[in-house]
């Protein structure tokens, strides 16, 4: 048969589910090193650092480009929640950052749709799939953050939820997790001291050692994540196929991105199958929708690891945000439309003219970005 | 379509659902070439099984179209490793959707007023009809074994092509006949439907053992392009 399959080379579920788990432990880790390196640094270190990210504008364009250079929201957001624990951070600072990192992680996406620029049509639908998602994220973005920023409704509602589950914020947060990590934590931190490094030098080693940790137990419980649910992704997105989007697809995108722990998969799977035509845009848009929610799953995990219930507010703060997106821009249906029918009309402008939409990747998440850090940091 | 994330067992990562939706089709197509054949060969009105054949051919084309999703879900979401039997299945889903268009044109030959029920051959048709709808069923079964020999396809593919010469040789006998256009004509356009109906038997039973590149080239190496 036509079914030869050459999976009999895969490492069987099991242990592969076993090595996520490690590899989840490996994560928490680096959570903590990072923690451990910043708080090694002192105050004076701290303050010259992250002082750009007082203006929540600049800060909102450093999570844009942190995310946009790691490709990855769950490992930025996880630093950020990491940089939070050790205190070099404020959940103010923190909040506008985890909204760009929402807006950064979208070009993994738009990328994708990129490959597909030799065929018109199906270069129109998939990057009007692909851009579905960057319209939804900035235009949540430019409703919420001014609102946050008035009224504070996304952090002060992920504060009380935080508080409810762990203590209020300055207290010292007794998190098991953080207990579990604490000696492969110490081991670094004593390995660099044998190396004969101190002060600032080690907190910038114990950080980019604990930034490396981060990035590739992400990467590898990502991909191998992928290749356990691969037959349950596939059956959930032929089930949605048959019986189309809607909140159901929301909650499809929200299932498979915590599964893999990664929006841009979820994402990008769903751009080949728009160029195609095998999905259309309305129905594509509620699972990158789920996506957005899901993701944070990860910046909740890496809160665990961290000591201060300030960490754990925002990841909370990122969840709230993207639950408040989709409830006053999905489920408002005057508003559902709107990144729908931007997504289409910019597909149109970049099919007419191709380098429009390389364009729109530079400017969007690379160009404009700079100039706020640049300008208002 | 939530809870299907959450369903036990190996599920799609594999083609055997996709295997047997193809056998259904192939099935569905027999049977539309049954009923077409029928009302042509017989003296049973085409208006009695027209409205069946019309519902099961777009059953077909909607098994057809589904499953073309689904196999481009299943390349994006599990990767290129398996783009040769994704392409193989492509094609074949095509050549069984081909065998149910050629037997509503049969069917359309006898709702054009057209019928073959009497005059010399009649018998011969008839017998000729059942060894192609039994080859159906061999196709079925050896598409839908988990791994078929070789030597079972060729000896099939073997019969089969036997079957599209016959076919040819009546059709040239038919072009070069001198009797009235009106008697032969039909016959030529008849047997040119079972000749195609035949040779796509062969292509959807080849496709599932054979390498892509050579699906779709006849043993001499001629392009079978006639669809």
């Amino acid at each position: 048969m036509v079914t030869r399959k050459l999976r009999e080379l895969d490492i069987p579920g099991p242990i592969r589910s076993a090595i996520v788990v490690g590899l989840i432990y490996f994560f928490l880790v680096g959570v903590s090193s990072l923690e451990a390196g910043i708080k090694i640094m002192g105050e004076d270190t701290q303050e010259r650092l992250f002082s750009t990210a007082s203006n929540p504008i600049a800060a909102l364009c450093i999570g844009i480009l942190g995310t946009v250079l790691v490709q990855s929201s769950s490992a930025s957001t996880s630093v950020i929640v990491g940089l939070v624990a050790s205190g070099a951070l404020g959940v103010d600072d923190a909040v506008p950052m985890v909204m760009g990192a929402n807006i950064g992680t979208t070009v993994t996406n738009t990328l994708v749709s990129l490959g597909h620029i030799r065929q018109s049509n199906e270069f129109r639908r998939a990057f009007a799939a692909a851009t579905v998602h960057d319209f939804f994220n900035v235009l949540a973005v430019i409703v919420l953050l001014p609102i946050e920023l008035v009224f504070g409704v996304i952090s002060s509602t992920a504060e009380w939820i935080s508080e409810q589950l762990v203590g209020s914020a300055g207290t010292e947060w007794k998190s098991p997790v953080k207990a579990w990590v604490k000696a492969p934590v110490n081991g670094l931190k004593d390995f660099w001291e044998t190396v004969g490094t101190s002060g600032n030098v080690q907190g910038v080693l114990m950080v980019l050692t604990g930034l490396v940790i981060i990035l590739l137990a992400l990467t590898l419980i990502t991909r191998n994540m992928r290749e356990l649910v691969a037959d349950r992704v596939e059956r959930s997105v032929n089930a949605m196929l048959s019986r189309g989007g809607g909140m159901v697809a929301l909650l499809l995108g929200l299932v498979i991105t915590i599964a893999v722990q990664s929006s841009s998969i979820t994402t990008s799977i769903l751009i080949p199958l728009a160029g195609a035509g095998v999905v259309t845009l309305r129905n594509a848009y509620p699972v990158t929708l789920g996506a957005n929610v899901g993701t944070t799953i990860t910046a909740l995990l890496a809160s665990l690891a961290a000591s201060s219930p300030e960490s754990l507010t925002v990841a909370l703060a990122h969840s709230t945000f993207n639950v408040m997106g989709i409830v006053l821009l999905y489920v408002i249906p005057l508003a559902r439309n709107m990144p729908v029918v931007a997504a289409e009309r910019l597909a149109d402008v970049a099919v007419e003219r191709r380098t429009m939409a390389v364009a729109y990747v530079g400017f969007v998440f690379i160009g404009l970005p700079l100039i706020g850090v640049v300008t208002l940091g | 379509m939530v809870l299907a994330f959450f369903k036990g067992g190996s599920g799609d990562g594999d083609f055997d659902h996709i295997v047997s939706k193809s056998v259904g089709m192939l099935n569905d197509a027999r049977h539309s070439f049954d009923l077409a054949t029928m009302a042509l060969l017989t003296d049973a009105s085409p208006d009695t099984v027209a409205q069946d054949i019309y519902e099961t051919d777009q059953r077909i084309n909607l098994t057809e179209q589904e499953l073309r999703s689904e196999l481009v879900v299943h390349i994006t979401v599990q990767g290129t490793t398996e783009i040769g039997s994704v392409l193989g299945f492509t094609l074949l889903l095509k050549k069984i959707e081909r065998i149910g268009d050629q037997a509503k044109n049969i069917l359309e030959l006898a709702v054009n007023g057209v019928s073959l029920a009497d005059g010399p051959g009649a018998e011969g048709r008839l017998a000729e009809r059942q060894v192609l709808s039994t080859l159906f069923a061999e196709a079925a079964e050896l598409l839908g074994a988990s791994d078929p020999d070789t030597a079972t396809i060729d000896d099939y593919a073997g019969r089969v092509n036997a079957v599209v010469d016959d076919y040819q040789a009546k059709i040239d006998g038919f072009m070069t006949s001198d009797e009235p256009g009106r008697e032969v004509v039909p016959l030529a356009i008849y047997y040119r439907f079972l000749r195609r109906i035949a040779a796509n038997l062969v292509g959807v039973v080849r496709t599932s053992v054979e390498p892509v590149p050579h699906i779709d080239y006849l043993e001499d190496g001629t392009v079978d392009t006639d669809d």
